[in-house]
């Protein structure tokens, strides 16, 4: 989120600083599963701005002159009984109404593009929109456009003070003592934009969901499309409907996602726990994954998995990203609370938050994502 | 490609994701200086090997290029699996149990 909006700042003419507490990518993005997911989200702002999002790719893929490693192999989700192909059909239903391209097919027409997944499958669901991008070349592609346009950019520079002066200018203080001063501060701190806003005295609820993935050494391509699996989209949907989740799997909130990645290794996820800011892979979550890979997909046995990553999605007691400026604090802008949509919607998140900071008209759609819903409301306690 | 690398900035230090020595230094003089920073820049250690090899010569062209201490550089983090596993080895393991 900092880079893109660091991007658009610097296209409107701003002169922008980014301070990184860690290393280039060090949060979710470098723990990103690098889908441009559509057939996840519900019908409403985050399918809408999901769609504006991918139009700035593909003028993203042209104007930053870099290889963004932008595919579009559509995506898949994998439906196993009856009761999940009802829900389904109604969620497809409502996506289709609000504009997404996407169908149901019949078993016969899902192993004529999948023929490899297990017979448990009884029918899926299909969008040719789904797609994907490498989060680190789209990062390294704002910044090297930016730092042309004079983006100053330091990497482990944690903030640990922010200050609003009399003037109404703000004073940022480094943990190695250095101090800038801006008229505008952007927190775009991902899953610990909490402890900035708590600077400034803002609350901004953001509740850590760790995932895990695994990824295969390169091989040929499984089937045409990537995959996911109905069931955790069905209990997300209707928490009501008895499913057959084994407790172990719903504790870590374990779902199938299946992205072939630039560069011919597959991304196979993944957890949604909650453990706290801990960043750790562990043996129960890359186990589960695992096992769970090779029942969807039984040739798999024989691939290998070279490595384990974990990121922490920063998540919102609704569902919805926080951005845009906090009321009481006049130039202090959030843009944080993405969730699992971090890639899918960083470039128009810079691109709105940009325009508003350089004063644009405002948009009216975005007062439901606005930092001032969660003034009053505290975060989940984590640990 | 010939077998012959006739200029010397077109040496492969990682073979596994075919990374060029002058991919590697184009990444750290612009300031991406650290053996991850280059790893996201370039995939350098992303392969098959994860970096099992390359990450030490890369540690050694940051330090010669930026003068940074060696030892600081190599501190990186491994996680598991530290080798490539097949996945049929957790229904394996149950099997043995």
């Amino acid at each position: 989120m900092g880079m893109s909006t660091a991007y658009y700042l610097t296209l409107q003419g701003k002169r922008v600083l980014i301070l990184e507490a860690g290393i280039f990518g060090a949060g979710a993005s470098g723990a990103c599963d690098d889908m441009i997911l559509f057939q996840s989200k519900k019908p409403g702002i985050n399918l809408e701005l999901a769609f504006e999002s991918l139009e700035l790719y593909h003028a993203l893929n042209v104007d930053l002159k870099h290889d963004l490693g932008f595919e579009n192999y559509g995506g898949m989700v994998l439906i196993k009984d009856q009761k999940e192909l009802e829900i389904m059909e109604e969620f497809v239903q409502q996506q289709r109404m609000y504009g997404l391209d996407v169908v149901m097919l019949d078993e016969k027409e899902m192993r004529k593009r999948q023929p490899h997944i297990s017979s448990r499958f009884i029918a899926s669901t299909y969008s040719p929109m789904d797609a994907q991008i490498d989060p680190f070349h789209v990062m390294y592609g704002f910044f090297h456009v930016a730092k042309n346009l004079g983006l100053e950019y330091r990497k482990k520079t944690p903030v640990v003070g922010i200050e609003k002066q009399g003037n109404g200018d703000f004073r940022i203080t480094t943990q190695s003592g250095e101090v800038f001063e801006a008229t505008q501060v952007v927190n775009a701190a991902g899953t610990w934009a909490g402890e900035i806003a708590a600077m400034v005295g803002e609350n901004v609820p953001i509740t850590p969901k760790r995932g895990q993935i695994i990824i295969t050494e390169k091989i040929p391509m499984v089937g045409e499309t990537n995959l996911w699996s109905a069931e955790y989209l069905v209990s997300k949907l209707r928490p009501e409907v008895k499913t057959e989740i084994s407790e172990e799997h719903k504790a870590l909130g374990l779902g199938f996602a299946f992205t072939r990645s630039f560069g011919g290794n597959y991304l196979i996820g993944s957890t949604r726990e909650y453990a706290g800011f801990d960043t750790r892979t562990t043996m129960e979550g890359v186990n589960a994954i695992v096992k769970q890979a090779v029942s969807y997909i039984p040739l798999l046995k024989d691939i290998h998995f070279i490595r384990a990553i974990a990121g922490l999605r920063p998540s919102t007691p609704d569902g919805k990203m926080i951005l845009g400026e906090h009321q009481d604090v006049p130039g202090f802008y959030t843009a944080s609370g993405h969730e699992g949509d971090g890639i899918s919607l960083a470039p128009i998140t810079g691109k709105l938050l940009s325009d508003m900071m350089c004063g644009a008209p405002s948009d009216s759609r975005l007062e439901e994502l606005s930092p001032v819903r969660f003034a009053d409301v505290k975060g989940e306690q984590v640990q | 490609m010939s077998d012959e690398v006739k200029d010397p900035k077109d040496v492969l230090i990682c073979r596994c994701e075919e990374v060029t020595l002058r991919e590697i230094e184009q990444a750290i003089d612009e300031g991406f200086d650290t053996v991850n920073d280059v790893k996201r820049i370039t995939r350098a250690g992303m392969g098959l090997c994860q970096g099992r090899s390359c990450s030490k010569v890369i540690a050694r062209i940051i330090a010669q290029r930026t003068g940074k201490n060696i030892e600081e550089l190599l501190q990186n983090s491994y996680r598991y699996p530290v080798r490539p596993e097949k996945f049929k080895i957790f229904d394996e393991e149950e099997s043995h149990e």
